[in-house]
């Protein structure tokens, strides 16, 4: 490596920072002693501690040390550097330090928050991370992000609402879209539907005005009956391989947004009678009362009353989530009913009524109207009789003493819930993160939220959770806000942070070629003999390549071996042999 | 000014429009009404459901928005009107209110906070503890710069025209800093001890607690402070400031005089003043009498003058101004007073002896020079302060009957009716509606004759008396004081005479004289007024003078902030304590027989307690301890709001919401019961800048053992005219149960909901584990709660799930997870109806199906709560909708910027 990194100690000058993270470190670490140590190690010529190193006022004060104390190194010793790398790379550019010579050491998720039994440990731990983050700093070098120009266009899997709507929001702002969808038309789930909560809006309404915004859009192409296959490419330059009736076309795009949407939940035949006639679920008896007029007739039969019973396919173990939408659009659809027929009885048995926001309206005007509600414990699920006879449900309801009634309805409606779409595939080609729940998870849900671990990939709609039709569109316009962040200005940084051949050591062999799981190794003529090459825009540093190599001759940019060699030296510092 | 982009608040909704804009590369101005951006995520503990803390997300979001290229924060600034151009694009009028603390000198060192002698309610903390009316807002604000909390001028301190800060003496008192105090007098004027006595304190009847049981004791807290100086043996030398060169020459050494001199050694002048008696002081040394003012008081504020190197000639009448400007005087003020007394004007006032004016008696009883009135009968012309002064005096000297005449009833005399009472129960007769016809008598005078005054002023209320010629009256008297009325001797300074000559002329703005570099003040222009009155005009002329000599347009200084309401005042004391006034009277004798000192002083202790009844109506006392304790020069209390219009292409309103104000339920006692606590308070608690670093109850700083959150309040609630589900409560009270859980595991938490509305990515996951922790959650609502004696708090609920019926159950500690409110302030920003609201209030999002965030203004659109209640995550999310909207208007318009 450079002569930089070789340098013995006492040639850099660092700065050490100490968090106490409000009480989130200081309550459990003996930060006095943390920084009464390492300011003894060698190379560190500030240590400060603060209530959080992350506020304005601190971030300031460490930028001034920067400039005041031509410091060359940094190290934050606090949360965890998926929630802080880039704030503080931040500041160490703002003070003038090459970003890349920072290091944050975590002592809150891995060693507060982990040993809250244990002061004298956690203290210890915390003095080893932080001389380990030091000794790591001492070998860093100055490292360039690679600027690269994106491609100005977005690719939106799944042409639903959210997608629909991303699509119009991006093309609105001058990037070009390509929206692939699986069905030979688009619309999704809502296009089905008739009258939807909360405004009233129809479906099939909304579905088509969307698709004619979108073919008022040049700079939109969809593609039907299609579904993406494959991505490779790097940062803001991606290909996409998109499979179009027994036809694969290739694409260049600079993000992907998966909105993919969800599955109703379909009941196990017999689970609270479904398969029975008469008991039908949420999603069947919207699409009902949203044919004919008046009082509603089901196989010819009128339906002077209706039973529903909720949470079907939601907060059980197997779907440990709540779905969201359904208790509000149940409600709608028993204010529609009642719309068509005065004199029906309905019948919601309920855990908790979750109408939340304004939706609490619909519930309140559904009780003016005659809905009975009828509450059961979580742990006793009302009993649905069904079979070649009536229909009889069976419920204790807790908002009358826990007493046994029993309802014998025209129809039962299952309130089933939204489960996840299988998209394996898809899931698959883009290597996308599934959460317990089996939705597709963001990076985190405040910071990032609408970002997926895997670059340049982003979601939106249902497929990242439960959500309503206009709570998908603003999600999905969410999306294409953070996609139009990356986009628009046409240029994009890229980590440096990525693998690096010595020439003059590697034989050729190929091991990393196969090791990478990114194809950013490729063999070339090296003169005398092939070498290793690593394209910098595919690399996404993970340091797959390194070990494979039989020659040590691939080092990870700011994780070099003598950087990691030197971490374990510090952390070994004391410690029993 | 142009931007593309206008951001209305600076909560998570507003930094994340602002950062998204920012980073595709608009220009962006954010404006924060408050004095850091952050909204109220900056203020949580932890948020749900991941138990990220919430500074560690609201911080770097907030540093990225401050630091940001592309990205202007301006605080402390509000809308004035925002209109749409022909072209679509808006002209904004932006309001930036005073900070009073110059950002860019401020380092945030907090000096000025450790000085500040105000404290008042943090309303970061949920005014569960106190910070300082100079403050900088939390911790982790941005900018980290101080504020100064100014709500106007207090009332004592803007009645004062003397330009004392009244409530900043106050304030200084309380914090014990008596040295500070009385030097914050002397910022305005150098008679602390003479004001401290004879001032009428028009402060006092502005005092806010003058409506509540009696004003504060003002004037005698300035007494204090200025015996307390005075007494001192080794007190401090007064600074004597660099000479500036330049000479001023004060004629008079009256109030005026003596406050204009002051004020210009001050700022480096040589200032002399002349005076024709043979002692300094004017009307404060040879009209008031002793026992209100004594000479001794009158002199240690004359030598605070000698101090600062003002020279005081005695004995020494000027005639001749020319003659002061050759002498090399720079500049001249005349403030010769009112030394001339009006007469009568009737038989034998000239010519019997034994009738004197007031003016002439009580300068000769001030000088020792007093007739003897021993056992005599005196009649007293007039109804004003001079005369209840004469009569009184006499009484002192041994008159055994006084008589005060006056034309004016009881009630419409010019004295105060406290004078008039006192005077009353010295033994002076008072009688009222009588003019005088003449006064009789050999060559003494022996009676006064008298007629009835029928009226005394007219219909325009001009001073214009009829009498009754056929009521008559006399009295017999062995001596007549007349005391009707003074004017300026303008026979020294025929060319400075108003007409009349009752009164030199002066500019009303720049208080100058017909005679260049001859400036006038006081009563000598006024007429006679009080000390404070002429004290506050020399010390405007001395403003004016510095102008004048500095070559500077001649214009007066930074006026005061408007004086605060006394309604807000009171309305903001939530728990207001009765504190009764000082009950201490002056004890009279009704046969006074020398002239000491009439009022006593009050204690050290009485001070204390007087100015611990202080309501801090201003909230900054104006004490000016900041001032000195500012390293970096940062604190401006001139600042004043500006206004300037700016250009922008489109317009983001992200004002959030309010929180439901608990005690609009009267029922859960919140603002009664000290243990009953809002769930931002609670959050307050709970979180790593906490105000008691633990969790514990307001009453008695006891850990609570059982705690108890009412769901809903404020929302679903008819009653209060709220039927909206608020939607976040449920689970931050989820948060808070864990949170509770986690700081004392030994404690219960119940949980009285209607519905846990945990719908959401991971919430009802989130929900599992609160109960899995032990909360326990009961169904059904709370119809009131009671306080024990203990202050322990009794809830009365409904318990559907356990067999119905109403119970009790006693807490420690009751949060009210409060709802949420609408703030639709901004749509007063445009023209009316302009801006649509939905039925409840919010600002209405036109089409929330295909274009959430839209307004029914194109270009217009609201992110995060501004359009209902949202949770962090779907605000953060509606921010970026209404981003891409704001975008591709941008683009449809092109850019502007």
């Amino acid at each position: 490596m450079s002569d930089q990194a070789q340098q013995p100690p006492g040639k850099r000058r660092i700065g050490v920072y100490v968090c106490h993270c409000g009480g989130n470190i200081s309550d459990y670490v003996d930060l006095n002693r943390v920084v009464d140590t390492v300011k003894d190690e060698a190379d560190v010529v500030v240590v400060r501690d603060a209530m959080f190193t992350c506020s304005d006022v601190t971030q300031e004060q460490i930028s001034k040390d920067i400039r005041e104390q031509a410091l060359d190194g940094l190290v934050v010793a606090s949360c965890s550097p998926k929630l802080h790398t880039t704030t503080f790379r931040g500041v160490a550019r703002r003070g003038g330090l090459n970003p890349y010579q920072y290091t944050q050491a975590n002592i809150r998720e891995q060693c507060s928050w982990a040993h809250t039994d244990d002061r004298e440990g956690a203290t210890e731990k915390a003095i080893s991370l932080v001389r380990a983050a030091i000794a790591k700093t001492r070998l860093s070098e100055a490292l360039e992000p690679l600027a690269v120009e994106t491609t100005k266009r977005a690719l939106i899997v799944g042409g639903g609402v959210a997608g629909m709507r991303a699509a119009i929001g991006l093309a609105d702002i001058g990037i070009g879209v390509f929206l692939v969808e699986r069905d030979a038309e688009l619309g999704g789930r809502v296009r089905s539907l008739g009258k939807m909560f909360p405004n009233g809006t129809d479906g099939h309404d909304l579905a088509r005005r969307l698709d004619a915004e979108i073919r008022r859009r040049p700079s939109i192409t969809v593609f039907t009956s299609a579904e993406l296959v494959k991505k490779s490419g790097t940062y803001g330059n991606y290909k996409v391989t998109v499979a179009v009736g027994g036809e694969q076309i290739s694409l260049e795009v600079g993000q992907v947004i998966v909105a993919t949407g969800f599955a109703p939940y379909e009941p196990e035949q017999g689970e609270l009678g479904y398969g029975s006639p008469g008991v039908v679920t949420l999603e069947t008896f919207t699409r009902m009362l949203g044919e004919g007029e008046g009082p509603l007739a089901f196989q010819g039969r009128p339906v002077k009353s209706v039973a529903y019973v909720y949470c079907v396919g939601s907060r059980d173990d197997t779907h440990p989530y709540c779905s969201r939408y359904c208790c509000s659009a149940a409600v709608h659809a028993a204010l529609l009913l009642a719309g068509r027929d005065s004199g029906v009885r309905q019948y919601h048995l309920y855990r908790d009524m979750r109408t939340y926001g304004r939706h609490e309206l619909q519930y309140s005007e559904s009780r003016q109207r005659g809905s009975v509600y009828m509450k059961f414990a979580d742990d006793d699920r009302p009993e649905v009789v069904a079979g070649s006879g009536a229909l009889r449900v069976t419920v204790r309801d807790v908002l009358t003493g826990g007493k046994e009634l029993v309802i014998g309805p025209d129809l039962v409606v299952l309130v089933t819930g939204m489960v996840p779409r299988a998209n394996e595939e898809l899931t698959a080609a883009l290597k996308l993160p599934v959460g317990l729940d089996g939705f597709y998870n963001e990076i985190h849900p405040k910071l990032r939220p609408v970002e997926t671990v895997v670059e340049g990939v982003s979601i939106c709609g249902a497929c990242q959770g439960p959500k309503t039709a206009a709570e998908s569109v603003a999600s999905g316009l969410a999306a294409a806000a953070q996609a139009a962040a990356v986009l628009k200005r046409g240029v994009a940084e890229l980590d440096p942070q990525v693998a690096l051949v010595h020439p003059d050591l590697c034989t050729g062999c190929g091991q990393c070629v196969t090791a990478c799981p990114y194809s950013a190794i490729s063999l070339t003529d090296g003169g005398s003999a092939k070498v290793a090459s690593i394209d910098p825009a595919a690399c996404k540093g993970c340091g797959g390549c390194a070990p494979s190599c039989p020659e040590d001759a691939i080092d990870l940019a700011g994780y070099t071996d003598a950087q990691v060699r030197s971490m374990i030296d510090s952390l070994l510092v004391g410690s029993p042999t | 000014m142009g931007y593309d982009a206008l951001v209305v608040g600076s909560g998570v909704a507003g930094m994340e429009s602002a950062l998204k804009l920012g980073d595709m590369g608009y220009k962006v101005l954010v404006i924060e009404e408050g004095p850091s951006i952050g909204g109220k995520m900056i203020l949580l503990s932890k948020v749900f459901p991941t138990l990220d803390c919430a500074s560690c997300i609201s911080t770097p979001k907030m540093a990225a928005t401050a630091h940001h290229p592309n990205v202007t924060v301006v605080t402390e600034a509000q809308l004035s009107r925002v209109a749409r151009d022909g072209d679509g694009s808006f002209r904004v009028g932006l309001l930036k209110k005073p900070r009073f603390v110059n950002l860019s000198a401020c380092t945030g060192c907090r000096q000025c906070e450790q000085a500040c002698t105000v404290s008042v309610p943090d309303q970061f903390n949920g005014d569960m503890v106190a910070r300082r009316a100079a403050y900088i807002p939390f911790p982790q604000a941005v900018p980290l710069k101080a504020v100064i909390d100014r709500a106007g001028t207090s009332p004592c301190t803007f009645g004062c025209p003397a330009g004392v800060k009244a409530h900043g003496y106050v304030s200084l008192i309380r914090s014990g800093l008596y040295e500070e105090a009385f030097n914050l007098v002397l910022e305005a004027t150098p008679l602390a001890a003479t004001l401290g006595r004879a001032c009428y304190a028009p402060c006092e009847g502005e005092c806010s607690r003058g409506s509540l049981e009696g004003p504060l004791p003002i004037r005698k807290l300035k007494r204090f402070v200025a015996d307390a100086h005075y007494s001192h043996e080794e007190r401090p030398p007064i600074d004597r400031p660099t000479p500036n060169g330049k000479r001023v020459a004060v004629v008079g050494s009256g109030p005026a005089g003596v406050t204009a001199a002051w004020q210009l050694a001050k700022r480096g002048y040589a200032v002399k003043i002349f005076e024709a008696a043979p002692v300094a002081g004017g009307a404060m040394r040879l009209s008031i009498p002793s026992y209100r003012l004594p000479a001794a008081a009158v002199e240690w504020d004359l030598a605070n003058l000698s101090e600062i190197g003002v020279e005081i000639a005695t004995g020494c009448r000027v005639d001749n101004l020319e003659q002061l400007k050759g002498d090399g005087f720079d500049a001249v003020l005349v403030s010769t007073g009112t030394t001339r007394s009006m007469k009568l004007g009737v038989p034998g006032e000239d010519t019997l002896a034994g009738i004197s004016s007031a003016l002439d008696f009580l300068r000769d009883t001030k000088l020792d020079k007093a007739p003897d009135l021993g056992g005599k009968a005196v009649a007293v012309i007039g109804g004003g302060n001079v005369a209840i002064d004469a009569a009184r005096s006499a009484r002192r000297l041994g008159a055994s009957q006084v008589h005060l005449v006056c034309l004016e009833g009881r009630d419409e005399m010019p004295a105060y009716a406290w004078e008039v009472d006192e005077a009353a129960f010295e033994g002076v007769e008072v009688h009222n509606g009588w003019g005088v016809v003449s006064f009789t008598g050999k060559s003494a005078v022996a009676t006064v004759q008298l007629k009835q005054c029928t009226s005394v002023f007219d219909a325009d209320g001009r001073f214009n008396p009829t009498y009754d010629d056929a009521v008559r009256s006399e009295l017999r008297c062995d001596a007549a004081i007349v005391a009707i009325g003074m004017g300026a001797d303008i026979s020294a300074f025929p060319a400075l005479a108003a007409d009349g000559a009752r009164r030199l002329e002066a500019a009303a703005a720049t208080f100058e004289t017909k005679v260049p570099g001859v400036f006038a003040a006081g009563d000598a222009v006024m007429g006679p007024t009080t000390i404070a009155r002429a004290a506050g005009h020399g010390a405007q002329a001395a403003y004016l003078i510095d102008r004048y000599l500095s070559g500077l347009e001649l214009k007066g200084p930074v006026g005061p902030l408007p004086a605060v309401d006394k309604d807000q005042v009171l309305s903001r004391q939530r728990r207001y304590s009765r504190r009764d006034p000082l009950t201490a009277s002056i004890p009279l004798e009704p046969s006074p027989s020398n002239f000491n000192e009439t009022e006593a002083p009050i204690s050290e202790d009485e001070a204390r307690t007087a100015v611990s009844r202080c309501l801090d109506c201003g909230v900054c006392s104006e004490c000016h301890q900041c001032l000195a304790a500012c390293p970096a020069d940062a604190i401006d209390l001139d600042m004043r709001a500006e206004e300037e219009e700016l250009h922008v292409g489109t317009v983001i309103i992200s004002t959030g919401y309010s929180l439901f104000p608990a005690d609009a339920k009267p029922q859960y006692g919140y603002g009664e019961f000290p243990n009953v606590i809002t769930a931002m308070q609670m959050d307050r608690l709970l979180a790593p800048t906490r105000p008691y670093n633990t969790v514990l109850r307001p009453s008695d700083g006891k850990v609570p053992e059982r705690v108890a959150y009412v769901m809903c309040t404020g929302s679903r609630d008819q009653t209060v005219g709220n039927p909206l589900c608020s939607k976040f409560c449920c689970m931050y009270s989820l948060k808070q149960n864990q949170l509770v859980l986690g700081a004392l595991p030994l404690a219960d938490v119940t949980v009285h909901y209607i519905d846990i509305r945990a719908a959401g990515k991971g919430y009802d996951e989130f929900f599992e584990q609160a109960k899995a922790m032990g909360t326990t959650f009961l169904k059904g609502r709370v119809s009131g709660i009671t306080e024990t004696e203990a202050h322990n708090l009794v809830l009365r609920y409904e318990d559907i799930g356990n067999g119905g019926g109403a119970k009790e159950a006693e807490y420690d500690l009751v949060v009210l997870a409060v709802g949420v409110q609408p703030n639709a302030e901004a749509a007063r920003l445009f023209a009316p109806g302009e801006l649509t609201l939905d039925a409840y209030g919010y600002m209405a999002e036109v089409d929330e199906d295909t274009e959430p965030a839209a307004t029914s203004i194109p270009g217009v659109f609201l992110a995060g709560s501004a359009s209902g209640p949202k949770d962090i995550p779907e605000s953060i999310l509606h921010a970026g909708a209404a981003v891409v909207q704001a975008a591709a208007y941008l683009e449809r318009r092109g850019a502007l910027a």
